[in-house]
């Protein structure tokens, strides 16, 4: 069997698992403030340690794309400790807050430049917005077969059969390649990377490319920010903790005194 | 006629007897060169320190065997009935060879007293393995195992020491000799004898005691008898080497000489197996059997024919697993007639998984990752560390101009954990009420690197100790008292040097009471008992200081528990298993809360964040209810010191 080429994008995002201490949010100026470390979202982890896997496998070449307005390659250069091959940085003032069809049309543009591939692997879900659509526009886009949610992912002579969760289970789909799959936490959270890798990582000479929005042929005028029709705090979630002592019998009937004074 | 022994008497031939003496001085000499070649490979050189106290160490364990007398009495003496046993008959059989090809001296009271002392030894001999065999068939001890070699090598030494005995009766049948009485026992059998048939079967009888006492020698490092010699050298080893600073160095995961000693010194004697908290919670770690895995991974990897051991087993190979449960409690050295840090290799496996990335348990590579981004292990904001504090109007050592003589170093669990910031908060009003100047470092108090070390962590680990190290510099802190004994232990023993003093609460606090600053006054009633946190304790021998301070308040009564000071048991939180979601059958927390609550004691004061936490979710989750209480020592101070006040 050839090596395989994989395509995983990557988003950059605050830690989705911050304490809700560190976020806030601006209803004025319709900003969530995250003040926690950047992180690549969960979902694209597990996109590329399912990349990782098929390449220890079979072997084959893992290309890492990342796009925002400014993509940290700190935050980035994991992937490149976890087995990929390559990592490009999308970079450009006009990438900022997209919306899911413009982020799948530079990305698109992008895959393009790149030419050849046999997957394209996307998280389900990026961790921030949650929205879910990036991936199979993108598959769209790239006029190539989508298969979402994978829990499993296997390579057969020039097919991709990928285990699809569903409500009830799983699904069994097969498609030619090349493909694109968006992947499920299911698949196996990313190998962890050690501090000392990291390190080495970060001290070795590589250079990143970075491409811009003209580097992949996309018209700024094309692309479209997400907007917010509105945008307010969550409420106060303070809790008020009440215990209640006494025999089992009257702590029932004090419980009970609670719930007919909540209705 | 003097008193003398014919030597090879009634035996022809006697050229096979030493074709066969060859032989298995050749069998026990390639055993030997085979492990020196595995040592080699496996720990990359053979460079051993000298020192005068570990060669002194191992003289006295060997030959006073106290570090088999330790812990159990029967087990010591056994073992002392055979080492001495097997000894003299060696020492003895050493000195009529030198009689017979060097110079003649057995003779006369000389052979008497010869005679004497062989019988002795023999007997001593015959006891211990009869006694041992009875411990371990009869008896079932049950940390014990009952493995092939485990009945194939006492019933050989058995049969040895024996067959020896028989053999003089029956020469003592046929010469009759007048000093014969001294030789006892084989006088005595001399009468069960006929001395024709005696003499017939007499050179048989000879030809089988001696395969079986060359075989024995031969068969020394084929089976667990290597530890005549592997358990010397693992004791005087692990007295000499320095103690290593973890570093990020490229074999930080690799197994030095030490280890690869004590793999295979270990005779599988089981002490470890009873100590570990781990094992007795039903878990599936077990150090020995770790041990075990690892020695013979040892040789699988770095000897072309495998396993030496002929009556081994495939050992389990689950260990990938099972490094996780251990929670570098220490229990385990504490043991060890060869100290063995079964924990410590535990340790540099999990360096080995940690660099390799896919076999770290799924909630302890989480652990790792928020470790990393918020210099915490519960993913807490930087803003709330230092949060304890507020309203109680201490220094912040980080503002400019502030200084003091002493830093109090909350560590993560403490600041972060609601439950665990009860010890901050009363540790620093009890230093207020002793009037001493001290201050924190609010926000930017650092993680100390405990869990990254004990997890195997190490780039992560050298990160925080050197961002601590920085830290403590450019506030010109020198003095530091910590909460946990965690990062008491890491400070003090982890840290290669520093420019600051580190010590536990405990130790302030007794200090503070030696100076007269803490004068309790009688206030609550209570018989209390006392938790030994494993890294105060086992890891640090502070053993007494907590003690005495509980005993120093009016009113308190302290009543110890089956399991204390040394032989502790683990609370289940350290080496990184606060963070994971392990299962036994019981947890160890549990477990011990079960044996505080035997003692009748109404409080179970410990001395540790993570050992609180523990410690008070084991009393919720086995439903022990009030007055029964788990409280930090600092509390229990507190409240004998607040009563002070009032009174005043």
């Amino acid at each position: 069997m050839t090596e395989i080429r994989i395509i995983v994008c990557a988003k950059q995002i605050p830690d989705p698992e911050a304490p809700l201490s560190d976020v806030s949010v601006d209803a004025e100026k319709m900003e969530v403030i995250v003040d926690a470390p950047q992180v690549i979202s969960p979902f694209d982890e597990n996109a590329l340690e399912a990349a990782v896997r098929l390449k220890e496998e079979g072997g084959g070449k893992i290309s890492v794309l990342s796009l925002g307005k400014k993509v940290s390659d700190t935050v980035l250069r994991k992937t490149l400790a976890a087995g990929a091959d390559e990592l490009i940085l999308l970079e450009d003032d006009n990438f900022e807050n997209l919306d899911s069809h413009s982020t799948a049309a530079a990305l698109a543009g992008a895959i393009r430049k790149i030419g050849e591939y046999d997957l394209v692997l996307t998280g389900r879900q990026a961790g921030d917005w949650d929205s879910g659509q990036v991936g199979l526009i993108l598959g769209e886009m790239l006029t190539v077969p989508c298969i979402n949610l994978a829990r499993d992912i296997s390579v057969e002579d020039g097919s991709v059969v990928v285990k699809k969760s569903v409500p009830e289970g799983y699904e069994r789909v097969k498609a030619q390649m090349p493909a694109l799959i968006t992947v499920s936490n299911e698949v196996g959270e990313l190998r962890y990377i050690s501090r000392t890798k990291m390190l080495k990582m970060m001290r070795g000479a590589r250079s990143i490319p970075s491409w811009s929005a003209e580097d992949l042929g996309v018209a700024p005028e094309a692309l479209q920010k997400m907007g917010i029709t509105a945008l307010s705090s969550p409420p106060d979630m303070g809790r008020d903790c009440q215990v209640i002592e006494g025999s089992p019998d009257e702590q029932a009937e004090k419980l009970a005194a609670v719930f007919q004074g909540l209705r | 006629m003097t008193p003398h022994r014919v030597m090879f008497w009634q035996i022809e031939n006697v050229w096979i007897f030493y074709v066969l003496a060859g032989l298995a001085t050749g069998l026990f000499l390639a055993g030997v060169v085979a492990y020196v070649t595995v040592w080699k490979k496996s720990s990359g050189s053979l460079e051993i320190p000298f020192s005068k106290e570990a060669l002194k160490r191992m003289t006295l364990d060997v030959f006073l065997g106290r570090r088999v007398l330790q812990g159990d009495i029967a087990a010591g003496l056994m073992h002392l009935l055979i080492f001495w046993g097997f000894l003299s008959l060696f020492i003895g059989t050493s000195l009529l060879a030198i009689h017979h090809y060097i110079f003649t001296f057995l003779e006369g009271t000389a052979h008497l007293i010869f005679s004497f002392g062989l019988e002795v030894g023999g007997l001593m001999l015959l006891i211990g393995i009869i006694w041992a065999l009875i411990r371990r068939y009869l008896q079932r001890v049950p940390r014990l195992e009952r493995r092939l070699e485990d009945a194939v090598v006492p019933l050989w030494l058995l049969l040895a020491a024996f067959s020896g005995f028989i053999l003089e009766g029956l020469r003592l049948t046929v010469e009759q000799p007048p000093w014969g009485v001294w030789s006892f026992v084989g006088w005595r059998l001399s009468g069960l004898f006929s001395p024709a048939g005696a003499e017939c079967l007499y050179p048989y009888l000879w030809w089988g005691h001696t395969v079986l006492c060359l075989g024995f020698i031969a068969v020394i490092p084929y089976t667990k008898l290597f530890h005549i010699m592997g358990a010397p050298a693992g004791i005087y080893l692990q007295g000499a080497s320095k103690p290593t600073v973890p570093a990020m160095e490229e074999d930080a995961g690799e197994f030095d000489l030490g280890d690869a000693i004590f793999f295979d010194g270990c005779m599988r004697c089981g002490r470890c197996v009873e100590a570990c908290p781990s094992t007795g919670a039903g878990e599936p770690f077990a150090p020995r059997d770790f041990v075990q895995a690892m020695r013979q991974a040892l040789w699988q990897e770095h000897f072309p024919l495998g396993d030496i051991r002929f009556m081994g087993r495939k050992e389990e190979n689950k260990m990938d697993e099972n490094l996780w449960y251990c929670t570098t409690c220490r229990a385990c050295l504490e043991v060890c007639p060869v100290y063995g840090a079964a924990f410590e290799v535990v340790s540099k496996k999990r360096v080995l998984a940690v660099e390799e990335g896919t076999q770290i348990p799924k909630l302890m590579n989480q652990t790792l990752e928020k470790l990393f981004k918020y210099n915490n292990p519960w993913e807490s904001s930087k803003r709330k560390r230092g949060a304890w504090a507020d309203g109680l109007e201490l220094i912040d050592l980080t503002k400019r101009g502030a200084e003091a003589d002493l830093c109090y170093f909350a560590g993560c669990t403490t600041s972060f954990d609601d439950s665990a910031q009860v010890i901050a908060r009363s540790f620093s009003k009890v230093l207020q009420i002793a009037g001493v100047n001290f201050g924190i470092l609010g926000k930017k108090e650092p993680c100390c690197g405990d869990i990254a070390r004990r997890v195997g962590e190490l780039g992560l680990f050298e990160e925080q100790r050197e961002g601590s190290e920085e830290l403590f510099d450019k506030y010109g802190i020198t003095e530091v008292a910590t909460s946990s004994p965690h990062c008491f232990h890491t400070f003090k023993n982890e840290y290669p040097e520093t420019s600051f003093r580190a010590r536990h609460y405990t130790q302030i606090l007794r200090a503070l009471m030696a100076d007269g600053k803490l004068r309790f006054k009688k206030g609550m009633e209570a018989t209390v008992t006392y938790h030994d946190p494993c890294y105060l304790g086992r890891h640090n021998r502070i053993f007494d200081e907590p003690r005495e301070i509980i005993r120093a308040i009016p009113g308190i009564s302290l009543t110890e528990m089956n399991h204390y000071r040394a032989d502790s048991l683990c609370c289940g939180g350290g080496g990184g298993r606060m963070w994971q979601d392990l299962q036994g059958e019981v947890k160890m927390s549990e477990v011990r809360i079960r044996e505080a609550e035997a003692t009748g004691a109404e409080i179970l004061i410990t001395a540790c964040p993570l050992c609180l936490i523990m410690l008070e979710d084991a009393r919720k989750a086995v439903g022990l209810k009030e007055p029964f209480r788990v409280m930090d020592l600092n509390e229990l101070v507190l409240q004998a010191l607040i009563k002070l006040k009032i009174e005043y």
